[in-house]
């Protein structure tokens, strides 16, 4: 595997570039070994951001990848979708958390530019290191278990019966219908409940 | 009811239990306990002969709250679906001393059967959608100032619903409980083990308002000159038409007073229920001929067990947990295990419709796809380092790790050693067995040593 | 022993779960609540995967705290 890395640092409006100098950091990310290029773009999850991902990953041929944006519980798939979109392994690839764990809990520019020059040099560092992988499949067997039959369990039992799938109804007492069968009329409508 | 037993796509089995589930979203093993019922519902006509005849009639009636009695052979109630009897067993004369044998005799189709066993079955299943409702806080155990349970005319809502109810045991006449005259004036206390942190539960159980506006209106409108006294904290209404429903209530001449009641005691064959109006700022005291209370909603019994045996999280007061509160109120920690209704967590009879539909939903969405990606971040085993020792396995949460045998060819021709195997559709990526390998032959893709080792040192340059 | 707190920053390593801590970090961070700027969180699958040896290996490079959470 070539080390061929490119790096994405986000601006997120001024979310994060109000407090971290991007430019800064993108320009020390472009020193790291292994860096061939990096920029910066004031939304990478916003359409043009994803087109820079995948016409750099072809224009400098890429690698790896790493984003230093949102945390990665936010936009982990959107990247590595487009990671796929440019031709790459979606697992060459690794976000750096620069907005959630940086600019928005500390206000020093300063120590938050350098916090997140840190950050990136992880994230090169370890997806120099990534190998991509593959996503396997299995099989779904279509039936399901419904355990309890009042009425949550009688109606989801129905719902998936009319959508032309097989299910069991599981019930410990000797009918179905739970405490429903308990009630006389129910409001609002008074309507009678068997 | 009819419409879920006639439906071809559905197999129904009641008087069965979950007892074990493995396996993971998609493909699920779930084994069942198939209860004995002790009749052949194939032969059986539902004809009513054997309860008719069945000598053991003073049981009590647990579906009609004790109201009335029933047999050992019977239905639950006269609708029940399936339609067919069985046997309690424990009442049963013929199962607890081998004597009478009546219901046998008397079977047209001779669908008895007294040798019929427990048995487990084993379902193959892709999703599981749990429904497993709520019982009532069992308020005679705490609340003393109500008579735990001593004075026969302070009764629940729901042995309330059994008098009201058309098909209940007196017809839908409202009685007293203890001499069987229907009560002039009627006072219903909610909140009962809800909304009371010394002894009960903290949380709202959201139909009780509901439904004793309900009740406090089927007083009035059942028995002439009758009084219905309300004892409420807050009136909460908050549903479609819900809050129209409770202004019917009122009209109907319902008096609803805010304050709790502090104590009920008897004084001839009346109730004094003795409380505070805090509107008016004053102690009060209400008569009453009976006494209804609007207990909270609890979790079923069994359910904290069940989530255990399934592999899901309850919460603080026992509710199944769901994954988000918000945006996944039907997903649970679990993969492909979904939930619906009062299991979840206090609810009426619309929310737990739509929620019940909702999980419908689900499934059906899994079952919209033939196969399911999984999570490539999983345990990978260098069979060359592999001792075999096993010490990965009892490690794993998620039971994906077992021993193995493996083939390799030696000195001496092909040989086999047991070593380490991982069952990609269980593991779920967590790494735990990896501090646990002393040959460093496990590894986990995408957090490798090398790869968590390569960030400590970036950052500590 | 005297730390001039104006020239000394400290190597803070955090060993966050991805699930529990790692999630609470990004919550801090949507509430916008002001932490020192040298903890530095490295995300992990989960506590389970924690490996005294990289403990040890954050200290032998120099770091001055580490922190497991999970």
């Amino acid at each position: 595997m070539k080390k061929r890395v490119g790096v994405f640092v986000c601006d997120c409006g001024t979310n994060i570039a109000s407090v971290v100098d991007t430019g800064k950091v993108a320009e020390y990310a472009s020193t790291l070994p292994g860096v061939v290029y990096a920029t910066t773009y004031k939304y990478m999850c916003s359409d043009p951001g994803q087109e820079l991902v995948r016409n750099s990953i072809q224009e400098h041929q890429l690698e790896q990848l790493v984003i230093a944006s949102c945390s990665p519980r936010m936009h982990e798939k959107t990247f590595r979708k487009a990671a796929e979109a440019g031709g790459l392994n979606g697992y060459m690839f690794e976000m750096v958390n620069i907005r959630e764990q940086n600019s928005w809990v500390h206000p020093d520019r300063e120590e938050a530019t350098r916090k997140a020059q840190d950050l990136v040099r992880m994230g090169v560092s370890k997806v120099l290191r990534n190998k991509p992988l593959q996503v396997a499949t299995v099989p779904i067997r279509k039936k399901a278990m419904v355990i309890g039959g009042g009425i949550a369990g009688m109606q989801a039992a129905l719902d998936i019966a009319e959508a032309g799938h097989q299910v069991v109804l599981v019930e410990r007492e000797a009918t179905i219908g739970g405490k429903m069968t308990q009630l006389d009329k129910t409001f609002p409508t008074m309507d009678c409940a068997a | 009811m009819v419409a879920v037993a006639q439906h071809p796509n559905i197999e129904l089995r009641t008087l069965a239990e979950v007892v074990k589930v493995s396996g993971y979203i998609g493909n699920f093993d779930v084994t069942i306990k198939q209860k004995a019922k002790y009749v052949d519902w194939d032969l059986c006509t539902g004809c009513g002969t054997c309860w008719e005849k069945c000598p053991s009639k003073k049981i009590r009636n647990e579906y009609d709250l004790g109201i009335g009695l029933r047999t050992a052979i019977h239905k639950v109630f006269p609708q029940a679906v399936p339609g067919k009897p069985y046997i309690d067993a424990a009442n049963c004369t013929k199962l607890t001393k081998g004597k009478c044998g009546i219901c046998e005799k008397v079977c047209p189709t001779q669908a008895i059967r007294f040798d019929d066993k427990d048995e487990l079955i084993t379902e193959e299943v892709g999703a599981i959608v749990m429904a497993t409702g709520y019982d009532l806080f069992h308020w005679e155990e705490t609340y003393g100032e109500y008579g735990y349970g001593k004075y026969p005319d302070v009764v629940s809502s729901l042995y309330f619903e059994r008098l009201v109810s058309a098909g209940g045991p007196t017809g839908g006449k409202i009685v007293r409980p203890s001499d069987g005259k229907e009560p002039r004036s009627v006072a219903f206390i909610k909140c009962v083990g809800s909304r009371d942190d010394t002894k009960g539960k903290s949380y709202c159980s959201r139909a009780c308002c509901m439904y004793t506006a309900k009740h406090a209106y089927q007083v009035k409108d059942k028995i002439a000159d009758s009084e219905a006294y309300v004892f409420y904290m807050d009136v909460r209404t908050a549903g479609k038409n819900y809050e129209e429903f409770y202004q019917r209530s009122l009209n109907s001449g319902a008096r609803y007073i805010r304050g709790r009641v502090s104590k009920i005691y008897p004084r001839g064959d009346r109730l004094v229920l003795k409380s505070e109006d805090t509107l008016l700022g004053m102690p009060i005291e209400v008569e009453a001929d009976m006494v209804v209370l609007a207990t909270a909603m609890v979790p079923s019994e069994g359910a904290a067990e069940l989530a255990k045996t399934i592999g899901f999280s309850t919460d603080k007061d026992g509710f199944f947990q769901e994954a988000h509160p918000k945006l996944q109120p039907v997903e649970t920690f679990s993969a492909g295990v979904y939930l619906a209704g009062a299991c979840q967590g206090p609810k009426d009879i619309p929310d737990t419709v739509a929620q019940a539909s909702a999980a419908a939903v689900k499934v059906c969405g899994l079952f919209s796809k033939t196969e399911l990606a999984t999570e490539p971040m999983i345990v990978e085993i260098d069979s060359d380092k592999c001792s075999g020792c096993g010490f990965c396995v009892p490690i794993c949460p998620y039971n994906a790790l077992s021993l193995a045998d493996l083939s390799y060819r030696g000195h001496h021709g092909t040989a086999t050693r047991e070593i380490a195997e991982v069952n990609p559709s269980l593991c779920q990526g967590c790494g735990a067995c990896i501090p646990a390998c002393r040959t460093l032959a496990l590894s986990l893709k995408g957090y490798s040593n090398e790869q968590l080792v390569a960030e400590v040192d970036a950052l500590c340059l | 022993m005297s730390i001039d707190n104006n020239s000394w920053n400290p190597k803070i390593i955090v060993f966050a779960c991805n699930w529990c801590t790692y999630a609470a970090a990004d919550l801090a961070g949507l509430n916008h609540l002001q932490y020192p700027a040298d903890v530095r969180i490295i995300r992990t699958p989960c506590s389970g995967r924690m490996d005294p040896m990289l403990v040890l290996r954050a200290f032998n490079r120099g770091a001055d705290g580490v922190l497991l959470s999970g």
